[in-house]
């Protein structure tokens, strides 16, 4: 099989596996290997057959295919899923709040996937606004004690009498007062 | 099928429906298109709809309006008490949101009654051109200039100013 392409040895391996068929034997393969070009009726219809060279598109094409896998590898479950429950569970519909029930906090919501998000993955707006108020309560008690200790840090600078801006001075009781006991020494 | 509109707010205008008085033996070009854009378009449209509402009516759901309880407001907040003022701030954001949904409630309706009266709107929709020009001089007055970074407090000294501009003009 030298020389021939891969359907051509396939075409030879089938022969081998049926050789009585009509168009498998050996003369037809051989035959089929070799055309002759001048007697071959060529159909090309109007125009010049040309053998057009241009740079390889390979690369090219391999990006735009592999551009579409990946973008359809999520894309499609995604569409799938979002038309599946828009046919099949479909949007809210406004309702008055019955006397005495309290909403849960995704039944505000209209579309079945944003109501799925904000019970599963997102807190409810009452627990941030609650978060919100404590994170401010915090800085701003944070804020009152840096002013009052500025104002304690003033006190204790002016008055002197509290346990800040003490400078440590030499222990009175090691100084010796013999050499000034006695006046005319 | 969703809730219908408001029928007194847009008012129907009277059919026009002419006498059918056929003179000729001829086919009437818009009965036929008319149709086949029935046949082509509204039928199969029609028919998916009710289908898919079929399948969805096992499954209904339901959503509310939520509301909110009335709060202090920024001027009720004692100084210097930051959760209070968050907690104004956020009633003032909210109440900013339902006053531009009724400017806009209140522009559809000046459009709708423009488009029904066609040429003659000026006399005949002059209730719904009085009602917007109230509506949208108060929210300029209230609203107007405070930006993209709006918030309570500009709001409440956008106010003092008006009292004050209106007490210099009574003096």
């Amino acid at each position: 099989m030298v020389g021939t392409s891969v359907l051509r040895s396939v075409a030879a391996f089938a022969a081998r596996l049926s050789p009585l068929k009509s168009g498998n034997t050996a003369a037809n393969l051989l035959t089929r290997a070799i055309p002759r070009t001048d007697k071959v009726v060529v159909r090309w219809g109007h125009g010049k057959r040309l053998f057009v060279i241009k740079p390889s598109d390979y690369y090219d094409r391999r990006f735009l295919r592999l551009l579409q896998f990946y973008i359809l590898l999520t894309g499609v479950p995604v569409a799938i899923v979002v038309t599946g429950v828009n046919i099949f569970i479909g949007e809210a519909e406004l309702a008055e709040i019955p006397e005495g029930y309290e909403p849960e906090h995704w039944e505000y919501y209209k579309h079945p996937i944003t109501r799925w998000i904000t019970r599963n993955i997102y807190d409810s707006p009452v627990k941030d606004y609650e978060k919100m108020m404590a994170a401010i309560q915090i800085e701003k008690e944070k804020a009152d004690m840096r002013l009052t200790q500025l104002e304690v840090r003033r006190h204790m600078r002016q008055q002197g009498d509290g346990p800040w801006f003490q400078v440590p001075t030499l222990n009175k009781e090691l100084i010796d007062n013999s050499p000034k006991s006695s006046p005319d020494h | 099928m969703p809730a219908d509109y408001d029928k007194g707010a847009y008012p129907e205008p009277p059919r026009q429906t002419p006498v059918v008085d056929k003179q000729t033996a001829l086919p009437n070009p818009a009965l036929i298109l008319s149709k086949l854009f029935y046949y082509s378009v509204d039928l199969p449209v029609t028919t998916f709809r009710d289908a898919v509402d079929s399948i969805r009516a096992k499954n209904k759901i339901v959503y509310y309006h939520q509301k909110f309880r009335r709060v202090p407001d920024l001027t009720e907040c004692k100084e210097g008490d930051y959760p209070c003022y968050y907690e104004a701030e956020m009633q003032w954001r909210r109440d900013y949101k339902v006053d531009q949904e009724i400017v806009k409630v209140i522009q559809e309706r000046l459009r709708a009654c423009q488009q029904r009266e066609g040429h003659s709107y000026q006399q005949n929709c002059a209730k719904e051109i009085q009602q917007f020009n109230e509506v949208t001089k108060n929210f300029q007055s209230r609203y107007g200039d405070l930006g993209a970074y709006a918030s309570a407090r500009k709001c409440l000294m956008k106010q003092k100013e008006r009292m004050m501009a209106a007490q210099a003009q009574n003096a």
